[in-house]
């Protein structure tokens, strides 16, 4: 369906001359017409067929990941980039708070910990992991619904970058960073208090 | 787009400017692209390793201070001796962050050079991987 839509979009540049053709000849007399697609286009020139496989950065006709999901002007790109960036970010933040769920879950099981003189006198936790939670429990499961949409948004994320739209994948990469900095900063904060001798 | 693996010498990879027609040329962006498979590996250990030796190298009272300040909301100032090692702190997580950036795009870059379903490249990410590993997890084991 997305085929032909982009078919329609390029029958008028290929028909025979038309009303409509010389209409659109007498307008690019004036302005030059980009037979050349560059990489800094307005228009996403397709490299070979419909799909880019290089790098471009445009606003128009752009496909994001659904049928219906079209980005044809600057406000929808920007609405778009503001939708990626948030979900690497939510995708960075889901990835820290499993890590946190299941050292917490995994907690409860540190019964056999023992404390142990450190060097300076202080008092160090040795602890012994021991095996993970039950199938059944709670805590698993809760880990497996988020492991799934950890799976699905990390697929959704590489569809997006596949467009090979310099916007997106600027979103994309930029929400990481800034999940990874406000994220991963109470994380390793935690690693430092719970996990004091690995 | 072709859907399957196929050999071939003529490939354009990510950017316009990166066109491929000879045997050489695809030589050489598969050892580019075994280079940066390598490079991801390595990144992958170094972020784990600089935040192992970040978390070591802060001393144990200012780290219980820093999560003290966070549980409790304190509005009050830091004291004088404290703040420079926040700024540290602040000023590796930054760069922590970046060097994630670069492993994201990196990794990305990576999985469109091997959508180009040529099968040259493919084994040249495939051999920078498994180099890549071979040469950076030794590391992460030494403390």
């Amino acid at each position: 369906m997305n085929v032909n839509t982009c078919l329609e979009f390029l029958k008028p540049l290929f028909l025979p001359q038309t009303e409509f053709e010389r209409h659109i000849k007498r307008i690019h007399q004036h302005l030059p017409l980009h037979t050349h697609p560059t990489s800094y286009s307005a228009t996403p020139p397709p490299a070979t067929g419909v799909t880019p496989m290089t790098f471009y950065f445009g606003f128009k006709n752009v496909e994001l990941l659904f049928s219906g999901l079209v980005i044809n002007t600057a406000g929808e790109m920007a609405g778009a980039f503001v939708a990626v960036f948030l979900l690497a970010m939510f995708y960075e933040g889901l990835k820290i708070a499993r890590e946190s769920l299941l050292r917490k879950s995994q907690v409860s099981i540190r019964y056999n910990s023992m404390p142990v003189p450190g060097p300076n006198g202080t008092i160090l936790m040795e602890t012994h992991k021991t095996v993970g939670q039950q199938m059944l429990s709670f805590p698993h499961l809760l880990q497996t619904v988020l492991h799934i949409i950890q799976v699905v948004i990390s697929y959704f994320l590489m569809l997006i970058f596949m467009t090979y739209n310099g916007y997106l994948c600027i979103a994309v990469a930029a929400g990481a960073g800034m999940g990874y900095f406000l994220f991963s900063w109470k994380k390793a904060v935690v690693v430092d208090i719970t996990e004091h001798c690995h | 787009m072709a859907m399957h693996f196929i050999f071939s010498d003529k490939v354009v990879l990510l950017f316009d400017f990166w066109s491929v027609h000879s045997p050489a040329g695809i030589a050489l962006s598969a050892l580019v692209v075994l280079l940066l498979a390598v490079l991801y590996e390595g990144i992958k250990v170094g972020k784990a390793k600089l935040l192992h030796q970040v978390l070591v190298s802060l001393p144990t009272s200012i780290s219980q201070q820093v999560i003290a300040e966070t549980d409790w909301d304190s509005a009050g100032s830091d004291p004088p001796p404290v703040s420079r090692t926040h700024r540290r702190w602040y000023l590796c997580h930054f760069g922590q962050s970046l060097i994630h950036v670069i492993q994201v795009v990196i990794g990305y870059f990576i999985m469109l050079a091997v959508m180009s379903y040529n099968t040259w490249i493919f084994l040249g990410v495939v051999l920078g991987s498994a180099l890549g590993y071979y040469l950076a997890y030794p590391l992460l084991r030494m403390v």
